[in-house]
């Protein structure tokens, strides 16, 4: 490290000097082609930010297309063919280790000397974010990502028409409000990456191991002192109660755009829907408190990133490099938070009026102090989102614990097993 | 006819496949041993047989298809095939050039290239020993009919021979072709894929993997796996395969059958009219019409909006069938189980009408007028002529039928991918759902898991159980005395 | 006199029942296609889940899809599945047909092993060769193009040449040997002997492997995987739509697109289905 460190401003000379003579040779150096992804909302605005990457760098020539990929699913597409995916793609933070893992992300540390060319270096990178997001895009201290919105998390979306704040403090209230509006409570449970908020809350862990296994002590009991039976006892209450939708992973803001639901669980990306659905009383705040026997637990919550990563087989990994840090600098996501009410990771940026000011933001800046980052690895899944079916389809009873502890040791035992 | 002979297909094809074999080896064994000089040297220089014949045109040609062989084999086949016992040992290593702004890589292996190119180079070379034996026997060929001095073809004669005689080749060569690139050889690399550890820890390029043997197979069946649950998952999944691959040819088999009878009843006003009303729910795309009929029974759908206002949701609480605010069609076991099968009755039914339709067309009349002149009732001709006579010209196609529904992807995978959770977690814990056939399961296990080596386990069970119904089927179906009834 | 009334009476009741029993079953397999051309009618954008019929009645979602955006490019699609479709189609109906003719109507040595074999190749699921496919193409480097596709749909087309074949079997072989006495080459015979009297299956193998790339998303989806939505094929771009991201601002357009391309592959699969009885049964009975 101390060796980097020192050897960083030689390089940059030596870069310096051969920028300046290499310049001559680059005026007819051959077009650089590159692909990125994006998710399909943000298309308009990447296509923006290209144009301005193409003329921030006019002595070069770029061929640069845009694809659609959604960041949910970015994985599964780039591990299909890892060489055949784009350059320069956006994933959701909880699929790092995994595409690090299949080399489908160039170490930063290696090749952010391209930052050269930008003026920057992969420092600049580090101290411009949130501390906690680029902590998230590193593997074993190395950074793999650039972090540009810290907004993949969730929060209590609500009718403060219909709600009062005093209503949304704990499912209680929250479920019995709703049940006297003849109104529905949404929340997705069938879901690893929602129903894990009631565990996380109670003080249980998840962890990510070297070699991609899970661990998890759900069927135990919490540094808080609640065992996993209560936890989903307290689950079961709430999915039972007939005030509460179980919503699928997904469907959230068609259920919103019906009109039956008068608060839900979710995310920035369907800020929208929820403000033309509650118009005037579009309010959003942190998650409830839910009850376990006598005591108040505050829902924790998952703080997810959006990043762009640098394939590691990218051709023109260096330019590559360049355009995801454009994509991230703080004008760009400046951009992203004004066009797209996307959640910044740039420190200036969130400190800004704007950003206070916006509903959504400031309920996830809220929930940010009951929520973690999810490690967790690819055989989490289908066993937590099978537990949180069961929950909603009310196939575990709150009485029968032996039935719960057996679920839950179920749980444990599927996302656990070894990785093949 | 040719579905007579598909019988005894497989058992036939191992007793031809030898015998063809020891025919081919002892006429090559009889022109290498009686050949003469110039037969000998095409051993070695594959146009020697011919050069001697003074068939120019062909020497050379053949010459060049040596040289290409030769050239494909230190070309390329030799980067490959030396390393297929260990499917590669160099991991990638990386350096980044700032000159450039590129990555630089060694040398390095990638298993699974090795692995195809060895097999293509395989088939390559195995097609190359063909035609260099049949090469020596036609040099042998040429040398008998010089020696009886008999006419030897020109090179026009022996093109003209392929829209002749050997109209065959012409016809045959790029069809074969095609299927051994693009279904042959995938499906061998597959088969081998089976015994590697192809998953997501062993993932070229950035890992190797390599030879592990059966264990996949022994997971499989639940044996020092490494998940407990596969082998219990693949039971389930195995079971409700077959079950659904029962329900789904048969409903629709008479169901088809049903309805082409009634459509094509004396009775029914405007036939054609309704037969094209009923195909057009199967033109519409798939992709379309079950995309659609999924959301119409989501959770929150239509269906379910109106079983609410008409309180049949109400009415299945109350009576138990229902625990949840909604009907799950698609999304609780049991309810998805009868309405995938239901869905598939729906796209499945106006196919079977067709075909129906098509062989009812051409029942034997003679029988059908001497039936009603003795007074048989209409139920009575269609259970002891109708019925009969349709099942001997349909069932072979019965039979297809069901191994295509074993292998039936689309249905299920476009009904229940993505909306579908198990609430069974020994499933779960295998990435495998209650709703899934082996098929959908093993495009998971590719997809989303990478488990490349259970899939190909997986699909090699799939083989080997349609294989064996196939035979099953067709051997206690087609009996010789029955082949001339209806003829 | 009496009688023959009540019979009569008897018949017509017997007739209206009958009709009425088909007009149900035609009226319950036709709701989900109603339901389709309805929403695509409809003025909102996403799922209507409250009514049956979409509460404003619009085509604003036709005219959006021949305006594109980054999502939805129709006619872009529907050129690109169009021009795959062509290629697709003329070579596997000439691989089936070539196919079909060699097994039935000639007789050498390799006919049966290489029938065989067909049969068990057919054996093998589909899905598990996909994979191997993609990285065949990628070795060619043919993925992300459309030469690759139309190989995918076509290459392996001769496998289903069964349904032809069973119908080259029932052309009288006197005709064949007929046309060898006056002399014609087996390439002859092909073309202009058996071709000709074999109108029905060849319709029905033009039209079957034309709509072939039309039905398939697996394929496409894993071939043309660059994310460039201006490249996709019909299936896969109104595949995409559903996406869960997508669904809320596209389900309808999604209906109205399905609603367009089924307008032509309806029309040619009610001609299809007229040859393909024909061809059918012609094979089958007579084996």
């Amino acid at each position: 490290m101390k060796l980097k460190k020192v050897l960083a401003p030689v390089l940059a000379a030596a870069m310096a000097v051969s920028m300046i003579s290499g310049m001559c040779v680059s005026a007819e150096s051959e077009t650089i082609s590159l692909t990125m992804w994006g998710a399909e909302e943000d298309q308009a605005l990447l296509g923006e930010l290209v144009e301005e990457f193409k003329a921030a760098y006019p002595d070069q020539t770029f061929d640069i297309q845009i694809g659609v990929e959604s960041e949910s699913t970015a994985k599964d597409t780039v591990l299909t063919d890892v060489e055949a995916a784009a350059d320069v793609y956006s994933f959701a933070s909880d699929q790092l280790y995994d595409l690090v893992k299949a080399g489908a992300l160039a170490n930063l540390e290696e090749v952010g000397a391209a930052l050269q060319v930008a003026g920057r270096t992969l420092d600049d990178v580090k101290s411009a974010n949130v501390e906690a997001s680029v902590e998230a895009a590193s593997v074993d201290g190395n950074l793999y990502a650039f972090p540009r919105a810290g907004d993949n998390g969730y929060f209590l979306y609500y009718d403060s028409s219909v709600l009062s704040e005093e209503d949304v403090a704990s499912w209680d209230s929250l479920l019995a409000a709703a049940d006297a509006a003849g109104k529905k409570v949404g929340m997705t449970l069938a879901s690893g990456w929602y129903n894990a908020s009631f565990f996380y809350g109670a003080g249980f862990n998840t962890g990510l191991n070297e070699d991609g296994t899970t661990t998890i002590d759900w069927n135990g009991t919490s540094e808080s002192g609640y065992t996993g039976v209560q936890v989903v006892q307290a689950m079961l209450g709430i999915a039972g109660n007939p005030a509460f939708m179980a919503i699928a992973d997904g469907d959230i803001s068609n259920q919103l755009a019906s009109g039956a639901l008068c608060a839900c669980v979710s995310g920035t990306w369907d800020a929208i829907t929820a403000q033309e659905q509650f118009g005037d009383g579009y309010a959003a705040t942190k998650l409830p408190t839910f009850t376990i026997g006598e005591d108040q637990v505050q829902q924790g919550s998952v703080a997810g990133y959006k990043f762009i990563g640098v394939n590691g087989y990218s051709k023109n990994v260096g330019w590559a490099v360049v355009l995801a840090d454009f994509i991230t600098n703080e004008a760009s996501q400046q951009k992203f938070f004004d066009q797209r009410e996307s959640g910044p990771t740039n420190n200036s940026i969130i400190a800004s009026d704007a950003v206070a000011e916006n509903i959504a933001i400031a309920a996830l800046a809220e929930q940010s102090a009951y929520s973690k980052v999810q490690m967790v690895g690819g055989k989490y899944w289908d066993p937590s989102q099978t537990l949180g079916e069961l929950i909603a389809q009310g196939g575990l009873k709150a009485d029968d614990e032996a039935g719960i502890q057996a679920a839950l040791d179920t749980l444990v035992e599927g996302v656990t097993a070894p990785v093949e | 006819m040719a579905k007579k002979e598909s019988g005894n297909v497989i058992l036939a094809a191992v007793r031809g496949f030898f015998g063809a074999i020891g025919g081919f080896f002892s006429s090559f064994g009889t022109a290498v041993a009686k050949g003469d000089f110039a037969t000998k040297l095409s051993l070695l220089w594959l146009g020697a047989g011919y050069a001697r014949r003074r068939q120019y045109v062909k020497a050379v040609i053949m010459t060049v298809l040596e040289a290409a062989v030769i050239w494909f084999t230190f070309g390329f086949a030799l980067n490959y095939v030396p390393k297929f016992g260990t499917l590669g040992t160099v991991e990638p290593e990386v350096v980044f050039n700032i000159e450039t702004m590129q990555n630089e890589y060694n040398d390095f292996d990638n298993s699974f290239q090795i692995l195809l190119f060895s097999l293509f180079s395989f088939v390559v070379w195995f097609a190359a020993v063909i035609v260099w034996m049949k090469n020596v026997m036609n040099a042998y060929e040429l040398q008998k009919k010089a020696e009886r001095g008999e006419h030897i073809n020109t090179f026009r004669e022996d093109l003209h021979s392929y829209i002749e005689e050997k109209f065959h080749i012409t016809l045959l060569t790029l069809p074969v072709l095609g299927i051994v690139v693009f279904t042959f050889i995938p499906i061998l690399l597959l088969i081998f894929v089976a015994f590697t550890n192809y998953d997501q820890n062993h993932m070229p390029p950035s890992t190797l993997f390599t030879w592990t043997g059966l264990s996949n197979f022994l997971s499989l069946f639940g044996g020092g796996g490494l998940t407990v649950t596969f082998g219990y998952a693949f039971v389930r999944v195995l079971g409700w395969t077959l079950v659904w691959a029962f329900f789904a040819t048969f409903t629709t088999y008479i169901g088809g059958i049903l309805l082409s009878v009634l459509l094509n009843s004396r009775k029914t006003r405007l036939p054609k009219l309704w037969r094209t009303l009923f195909i057009v729910t199967i033109a519409v795309p798939q992709f379309v019409s079950l995309l659609l009929v999924r959301n119409f029974f989501s959770n929150g759908g239509i269906v379910n909006t109106i079983c609410a206002n008409i309180g049949l949701t109400g009415f299945l609480r109350n009576i138990g069938l229902v625990s949840t605010s909604y009907i799950p069609f698609l999304s609780a076991p049991g309810w998805a189980h009868v309405m995938i099968i239901l869905i598939n009755i729906w796209i499945g039914v106006p196919y079977q009408m067709l075909i129906a339709t098509g062989v009812l067309m051409n029942l034997p009349t003679d029988q059908l007028e001497s039936a009603r002149v003795d007074g048989a009732r209409p139920f009575q001709v269609f259970k002891s002529i109708t019925m009969p006579y349709l099942l001997f010209v349909t069932g072979p196609a019965l039979v297809t039928d069901f191994v295509k529904n074993i292998n039936n992807f689309n249905v299920i995978y476009l009904l229940t991918e993505s909306v579908y959770t198990t609430t069974n977690q020994a499933m779960a814990n295998s990435q495998a759902k209650e709703v899934d056939l082996l098929v959908t399961w093993l495009f998971r296990l590719t997809q989303d898991y990478y488990n490349y080596k259970m899939a190909s386990a997986i699909g090699i069970i799939v083989f080997v159980i349609c294989a064996v119904f196939t035979l099953i089927a067709f051997n206690s179906m087609i009996k010789g005395d029955r082949e001339g009834t209806y003829q | 006199m009496e009688k023959k009334m009540k019979l009569k009476e008897n018949r017509t009741s017997s007739i209206v029942l009958h009709n009425l029993l088909i007009a149900v079953l035609a009226f319950i397999w036709l709701i989900p296609i109603v339901w389709l051309l309805c929403t695509s009618f409809s003025a909102y954008s996403g799922m209507n889940t409250s009514t049956f019929f979409p509460k404003e009645w619009s085509v604003a979602q036709y005219v959006k899809l021949f305006h594109p955006d980054t999502v939805a490019q129709f006619p872009q699609w529907f050129l690109n599945t169009f021009v795959i479709a062509c290629f697709t189609c003329v070579i596997s109906t000439m691989f089936v047909l070539m196919v079909a003719y060699a097994t039935s109507v000639m007789r050498f040595p390799m006919r049966k092993p290489l029938m065989n074999m067909a049969v068990i190749l057919n054996l093998f699921p589909g899905m598990l060769a996909m994979i191997a496919v993609y990285f065949t193409l990628k070795s060619f480097n043919l993925t992300n193009s459309y030469v690759g596709l139309i190989m995918v749909y076509s290459a392996s087309s001769g496998l289903g040449y069964l349904i032809a074949k069973g119908f080259f079997d029932t052309v009288p072989r006197a005709l064949c040997e007929a046309a060898r006495i006056d002399g014609c080459s087996e390439a002859r015979i092909f073309w202009q002997v058996i071709l000709p009297m074999s109108r029905p299956i060849v319709v029905y193998t033009v039209i079957s492997s034309f709509l072939g790339p039309w039905m398939d998303f697996v394929y496409a989806k894993m071939i043309l995987n660059a994310g460039i939505s201006s490249k996709y094929t019909v299936a896969i771009g109104l595949y995409k739509m559903l996406d869960k991201s997508l669904i809320n601002s596209y389900f309808t357009q999604f209906c109205a697109g399905g609603v367009l391309v089924s307008i032509p592959i309806s029309v040619l699969f009610v001609i299809m289905q007229r040859f393909y009885v024909e061809g059918i049964t012609g094979g089958a009975v007579k084996g």
